[in-house]
């Protein structure tokens, strides 16, 4: 017991150094989205460039795609376009969800749509566009159902319209190959080997 | 004099008024209720701030949606529920009891057991012994006494 007791305090000493120590290695922002496996949220929002078309959650399944939360204020959704791009050209599909920030009417702002589609195509033409289409998130609603706490931030959908991964940040070759080609790709197969058993 | 009043002027800045918000409630229940809520709930974007402290986007909408469900006769614990459904348990500072965090609550309660079992024990072998060799004990009765009467 005495002998044991010895030890005690240089067992709890290194019990604490070891927790402390992987914690500076630990991101504080990874957390798994509430929604991983859930269908996507109900919606019904207009396209960004043609507000007279309207999205909603059927038009959106069919096939596996990315929902990228973005918006031309960001500078890291900008950084990731280009990239982006290269994946569209790959073949995958990828919807932009656009994530206004709040205007403030109390010190003169306005919301203009045509500026914003202005300013979106502007961007979309320097850095590359991804997008098959935009859906514009009026009042941040969707994204408030979504669990999106800023941008940018990507969802891999299957499908069926479930979320199947989600992540905070940007998209670039090291976070493609490592956390989301081997589930785009599964899904694919999955998708395309449904299609096939179709007559 | 007119330095005087311009700084007075800066006093009345307008980023003073933008940190208030007036927002009307039917009963100060309800307003007690979305002030308590506002509290409790954390930021998801910044990392250790509530959302009536936080200005990020995500804060702004969270009281929004707070104050929306609130107006609409919603409990504490559905708007908690609510908010906890889309951001985790993340967003709430008091976290549930389940086997994740099972650790968390219990911890405390363990180590005051086992220190409280450790003290008892401890006394119990001081007086068992006390008790268990009488002879020595009236000997060094004796001779405290011996040396108290000394003095």
């Amino acid at each position: 017991m005495r002998k044991w007791l010895f030890f005690a305090p240089l067992a709890i000493f290194l019990g604490v150094s070891v927790f402390l120590f992987t914690g500076l290695f630990s991101d504080p922002w990874t957390r798994d989205s509430a929604l991983l496996n859930r269908p996507l949220p109900a919606f019904d929002l207009p396209d960004l460039m043609q507000p007279e078309q309207r999205w909603n959650r059927e038009l959106l399944t069919g096939e596996p795609f990315l929902l990228s939360v973005w918006g031309v204020w960001c500078p890291t959704c900008k950084a990731q376009l280009g990239f982006m791009t290269e994946l569209k050209e790959q073949g995958v599909k990828v919807v932009g969800l656009y994530y206004p920030l709040p205007v403030d009417p109390a010190f003169g702002d306005h919301f203009s749509l045509g500026q914003l589609q202005r300013d979106v195509q502007r961007e979309l033409a320097y850095f590359g566009n991804p997008y098959q289409f935009n859906i514009l998130d009026e009042n941040r609603r969707l994204s408030l159902d979504l669990g999106v706490s800023g941008s940018p931030e990507t969802f891999l959908v299957d499908a069926n319209g479930k979320i199947r991964m989600h992540h905070v940040g940007d998209i670039n070759p090291r976070v493609w190959r490592q956390k989301f080609e081997p589930a785009f790709e599964q899904l694919q197969q999955v998708g395309l080997a449904y299609q096939g058993a179709q007559p | 004099m007119s330095r005087l009043s311009a700084l007075l002027l800066l006093l009345c800045s307008l980023t003073l008024w933008a940190g208030q918000e007036i927002l009307p409630f039917e009963d100060d229940a309800k307003r007690q209720l979305y002030q308590e809520l506002v509290q409790q709930l954390r930021c998801p974007q910044c990392q250790n701030q509530n959302i009536a402290d936080s200005n990020a986007v995500v804060s702004i909408d969270m009281r929004n949606k707070t104050y929306e469900l609130v107006q609409q006769g919603h409990s504490k614990q559905e708007v908690i529920e609510f908010m906890v459904d889309r951001y985790g348990n993340f967003v709430h500072y008091s976290p549930p009891l389940n086997p994740l965090t099972l650790l968390l609550w219990v911890l405390p309660i363990l180590l005051l057991v086992l220190m409280l079992w450790y003290m008892l024990r401890r006394r119990q072998t001081v007086q068992t012994a006390k008790a268990s060799n009488p002879a020595l004990e009236q000997e060094l009765d004796a001779i405290i006494d011996a040396y108290r009467s000394k003095k």
